[in-house]
């Protein structure tokens, strides 16, 4: 069966036009959780529970098989947190990927503004035609979250699958998801699964103290890292599993 | 033991909400995941998109497949299948990798140089067929069609039925080799002697409390989607509580409400005392009692109620859980909690996989798996441990008049080594050819097997399959260059699942078949051609034509034949849709009860056994009179199971639990007169492992295990999934490292009674004290550049990737090591399974 292949292509210009805007504005838009009034019409937003996430990776190779991302970079990844000693030992998993900040500091040191935040749903993106390849972005996420795709010699990262989600799809890692751990939505609308989970649970994000107001949320997240293992002197395994050994 | 839930909380935040009910969580299965439809993300445009399955493993997923001018670029759960809910694994995820390998085999090689010395001639295939139609037609012609040896490793469903029934059975060998013994084979055995046919579907939809033995399900499993995300959902959304038994904190453990770290092998002290608290504490009471009507205990079949539960009561009398703690080191109250908890948590799913049965006393731990499930009312109910339901598929015969066939007795191992090894003992195949006392193979041809890289005893594997005085010509079948087809003569080369066609059949996690089919995606990649079709030219060159042309038209006339599908629309159908089940199908469970008419048992030809209270057909099992049938008996009939009509049961004939492989009862037997009679105890009986008897203090255990992002030996050129797992350091707790002097990541030794490998040490107190866990899956040295950085013979430069393998360059992680040349070739003595993980070995610092 072959489904007809219906052209459409997506408008970067337009998306810069949006974005630009945005950009400017973005710093100044106080968009948290709890007060999601901006003038975005969509808020699109990521739930990981990690309760419900097993490790398996399949949200990563998802994703990697979506993008052709090139061997050495990550989109998406799922870290490995192991601690305790023999019988006390716990494992647990963090998947990870492009947080959607709202006050992201990628957008602001971009010199050419080709990363920027789509005004109309929250995402951020990058403009590919327009990126000078820099990489000042990469140096200021404090995720790990972008790196210089040797293809294209441009910054890249995850940006919520926009070519799915534009399309009623849900994002690649969300449609794989083995535990449906995965919620993706718009928090800007109260029905919506994600609004509901948000509302229902007590939710944290990665490393609130940089103060970017990440978009991606965490039930149950272990946010142990190797500093705890020396504070709490005990064992503790970090598994990143992509080139990039450290945990960021 | 341990509450998973309650200790080690630190760094997570969000401790304190717990578990959150149902309500919320639950909508998450409402959300439209939205599969079948995909677009570029660099031109927006729609993709292409072809209903089909996954093959990465032998789960078979119903899938999707999208394409980009001709190529494969994407690949998603089927959203309409029962079986997975649209959901797929990293491995099925990482099928793109497979069809877009730059290391395939192109066309036909035939081998130049000395056998294994890597040189290859491009041939035609005219040239190819003809050369090995020749052969096997000469075989064939002298009479010795036993002389042409298949074996396979996965190969179900449709090219099962088209190559192993019509092509082999038209040729008339019958020396047909597998793979189930290094796989999970010797489970298999002890099902076929406890309730007749093989396969228990984990009913997670429907449980209550989930007891696991040796299973890493949420990362690898024989039917893997279905059942992993139903466990996943049965935990979070209704508090089912999983406790596993486990040697090590696979991920399975990690995310078990209780990990317990047994001893390797001693899963059945375990099992054997959970059976005596049930028995001692009278908690059969209910649904185990009831469903002892079913259960044979003692050698009469006919024994009362109270008869049967005395029986149980001594049998595992002397199985205390205080004994077991000497043997399994897990403490009694924690074996008599569980077992408690299982027996009163009401339908409870027990499940078991390698960790319990791929060692010397698997079979017997299975049995007594079996046992405990019968004794609390957990066998084929909803929630239990159910008898596995899939697709019956018709399909085309072939020529009518086959031959009988003829085969070397070589694919069972040496006589009496295992008692009824009735999957074979595929691991011992190299050395019965070797050994010659059988005879050998003329022809020797492998499709999706690797008889070096698979087997343990890797060394003495090479050295037989290099020998050409032992294996004379020996042909491969194979999408890829792995360390088999390193060493043929002449290899054949096949399209990866992604260019193919198959109908599917695979168990079903709700108890109603699912009809699923394969079909390619795009066009097979250089001259690669499907087995099926293969074979249908093969039997055209011998004269022996087999009725259709190609696979595809195989699965074409399955699909008329078949009667839900046919009404359905068939082919067609299928081709658009990829799946289908019958609407309203109601779920089997319980179908032992299904009572046989009166009818069927007073027929024609059919007698009642006085001896096993089996009603059969003494005309169907080939008997020449019915005296004679009566004089020789059911049990003693050779396959006389395959003439079994019912179980009388008090005044009732019953369809029972069915004999699939063995002259069993229709009971389910907890008490076997087949092993009895073979010289093995009748009941679950502790069996220690010889090898661990005689462990020194420097000894170690070794346990293999696998990962949730490679399949056993055949994804290590999955460019995605490698980047994620490529290297394979030796699990040891920092206890058993330190004396040694071992630190984390040193260079390492690993010394077994058959030889020594070098790795790396890593250092995890998620090991039990006393083991070392080494994967599979590592230590490629073929299978192209990505598992192994060697180019195949026909390997292309067309992917950027392969200048960016990161894990291969100087000082990086490398590619790991293969744990199959330290561990022998050995079989459990009941049904001949390989004991993966009964090695006993040695590490020194490098
Ligand atoms: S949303 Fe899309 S781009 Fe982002 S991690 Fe998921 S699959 Fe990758
Ligand atoms: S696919 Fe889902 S369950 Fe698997 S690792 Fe990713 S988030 Fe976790
Ligand atoms: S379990 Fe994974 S690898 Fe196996 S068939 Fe399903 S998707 Fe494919």
């Amino acid at each position: 069966m072959a489904s007809d292949s219906s052209k459409k292509t997506l408008s970067r210009r337009q998306f810069l036009k949006v974005g630009a805007a945005a950009a400017t504005t973005a710093a100044t838009l106080p968009a948290t959780v709890a007060s999601a009034t901006t003038k975005q019409s969509i808020h699109y937003a990521m739930v990981i529970d990690t309760r419900r996430c097993i490790g398996c990776h399949a949200c990563s190779v998802a994703c990697k098989t979506e993008f052709e991302v090139p061997l050495g970079e990550s989109r998406s990844w799922v870290e490995y947190v192991e601690k305790g000693i023999f019988p006390n030992v716990r494992r647990s998993f963090l998947p990870r990927l492009c947080n959607h900040c709202d006050e992201p500091d990628c957008v602001d040191v971009c010199p050419t503004g080709a990363t920027y935040k789509i005004a109309s749903n929250g995402i951020v993106d990058i403009t590919k035609d327009i990126c000078i390849g820099c990489g000042y972005c990469i140096q200021a996420c404090p995720y790990g979250a972008r790196f210089l795709n040797p293809e294209t010699g441009t910054a890249d990262k995850c940006n919520f699958c926009l070519h799915r989600v534009s399309e009623g799809l849900v994002p690649s890692c969300v449609n794989t998801c083995q535990g449906r751990a995965r919620i993706f939505g718009d928090i800007n609308d109260p029905d919506s699964e994600i609004s509901r989970v948000l509302a229902t649970n007590a939710v944290s994000v990665l490393r609130p103290e940089m103060g970017t107001k990440p978009n991606v949320f965490y039930i149950d997240a272990d946010h142990t890292d190797e500093r705890d293992a020396e504070r709490y002197n005990t064992y503790v395994r970090i598994d990143t599993h992509r080139r990039q050994k450290r945990r960021v | 033991m341990i509450n998973r839930r309650a200790f080690l909380k630190l760094g997570a935040i969000s401790a304190a909400t717990g578990l959150v009910t149902g309500s919320i969580l639950s909508q998450a299965r409402e959300l439209p995941h939205q599969g079948g439809r995909g677009f570029s993300p660099t031109t927006g445009q729609r993709r292409r998109s072809v209903p089909s399955t996954c093959y990465q493993c032998v789960t078979r997923c119903p899938n999707i497949i999208y394409t980009e001018n001709d190529r494969v670029v994407k690949v998603e759960g089927q959203p309409n299948s029962i079986r997975t809910e649209g959901v797929m694994c990293a491995k099925g995820q990482g099928a793109v990798n497979q069809v877009n390998d730059p290391d395939r085999v192109l066309y036909p090689m035939r081998r130049v140089g000395k056998r294994g010395e890597g040189k290859w001639k491009r041939v035609s295939w005219d040239e190819a067929l003809d050369e090995l139609a020749g052969r096997l037609k000469t075989l064939r012609d002298a009479g010795t069609p036993e002389k042409f040896m298949f074996q396979y490793g996965r190969m179900k469903a449709s090219t099962s039925k088209l190559v192993k029934s019509v092509f082999l059975g038209t040729y008339g060998t019958g020396t047909i080799g597998n793979h189930t013994s290094i796989c999970e084979g010797g489970k298999w055995t002890a099902h076929e002697l406890t309730w007749g046919g093989h396969y228990d579907n984990w009913d997670f939809d429907n449980t209550r409390y989930v007891l696991n033995f040796g299973s890493n399900v949420f990362e690898a499993h024989t039917n893997h989607i279905p059942t992993s995300p139903r466990l996943v959902r049965a935990m979070a959304e209704r508090g089912v509580k999983l406790v596993t038994f486990d040697v090590r904190l696979s991920n399975t453990a990690a995310k078990s409400d209780e990990w317990v770290p047994v001893k390797p092998g001693t899963d059945l002290a375990v099992i054997l005392a959970m059976c005596n608290v049930v028995m001692r504490e009278d908690l059969y009471e209910g649904p185990g009692e009831a469903f002892l009507k079913f259960v044979k205990v003692t050698r009469r079949h006919d024994a009362t109620l109270e008869e049967k539960i005395v029986a149980l009561k001594e049998h595992f009398a002397e199985y205390t859980p205080e004994w077991a703690e000497q043997q399994s080191g897990v403490p009694a109250v924690t074996i008599q909690r569980i077992a408690r908890e299982f027996a009163t948590t009401h339908p409870a799913c027990l499940m078991t996989y390698r960790g319990a049965v791929a060692h010397y006393n698997g079979n017997e731990a299975e049995r007594a798996a079996q046992t405990l499930a019968a004794i609390t009312g957990n066998i084929d109910n909803p929630g239990g441990r159910c008898k596995a339901v899939g697709a019956g598929w018709s399909y085309p015969h072939g020529p009518k008049n086959k031959p009988k066939s003829r085969k070397l007795k070589i694919i069972d191992g040496p006589p009496g080594l295992a008692a009824v090894p009735t999957h074979h003992m595929s691991h011992y195949v190299m050395k019965m050819i070797k050994d010659g006392s059988w005879g050998r193979p003329d022809v020797y041809m492998t499709y999706k097997y690797t008889p070096i890289y698979a087997n343990g005893e890797v060394a003495e594997n090479v050295e037989i399959l290099k020998d050409e005085s032992l294996i004379p010509f020996y042909v491969n079948i194979n999408p890829f260059y792995d360390e088999s087809a390193a060493l043929a003569d002449l290899i054949l080369p096949e399209p990866t699942f992604l260019e193919r066609w198959d109908w599917e059949d695979m168990v079903s996690p709700v108890q109603i078949p699912e009809y699923y089919i394969r079909q390619p995606a795009v066009k097979p990649l250089g001259e690669t051609r499907d087995f099926g079709d293969v074979v249908c030219d093969l039997a055209e060159r011998m004269g022996m034509p087999l009725g259709f042309k190609s696979k595809e038209e195989f699965v074409r006339l399955s699909c008329e034949m078949t009667p839900d599908v046919k009404a359905v629309g068939g082919f067609e159908y299928m081709k658009k849709n990829g799946v289908y089940h019958v609407p309203g199908s109601k779920p089997l469970y319980y179908s032992y009860t299904k009572e046989i008419p009166a009818g069927k048992y007073v027929a024609d030809g059919v007698i009642y056994d006085e001896d096993t209270g089996v009603y059969w057909n003494w005309k169907k099992a080939h008997h020449h009179s019915e005296s004679e049938a009566r004089a020789k008996g059911y049990a003693h009939t050779k396959k006389a199971f395959k003439a079994y009509v019912g179980q009388r049961i008090g005044d009732k004939v019953y369809q029972g639990f069915k004999p699939d492989a063995l002259n069993k009862s229709g009971y389910f037997e907890l008490y076997s007169n087949i092993l009895e009679e073979k010289g093995h105890k009748p009941r679950p009986t502790w069996m220690a492992i010889p090898e661990h008897e005689k462990m020194g203090p420097n000894d170690l255990y070794m346990t293999t295990y696998k990962v949730g992002v490679q399949i056993h030996s055949r994804s290590a050129n999955c460019k995605y999934l490698t980047e994620i797992y490529h290297d394979n350091p030796a699990w040891i707790n920092p206890k058993d490292a330190d004396k040694r002097g071992i630190s984390d990541g040193d260079a390492i030794r690993v010394k077994s009674p058959i030889g020594e490998v070098e790795t790396k040490a890593r250092l995890t107190e998620a090991i039990r004290p006393g083991v070392i866990a080494i994967s599979h899956h590592c230590g490629h040295w073929q299978y192209g550049r990505y598992a192994s950085g060697n180019k195949s013979p026909s390997g292309v430069d067309t992917d950027p990737d392969t200048k960016r393998i990161w894990w291969q360059e100087e000082g990086r992680d490398g590619k790991g090591v293969h744990p199959n040349w330290i561990i022998a070739n050995a079989p459990d003595p009941i049904n001949g399974q390989q004991r993966w993980m009964d090695t006993v070995v040695q590490i020194s610092k490098v």
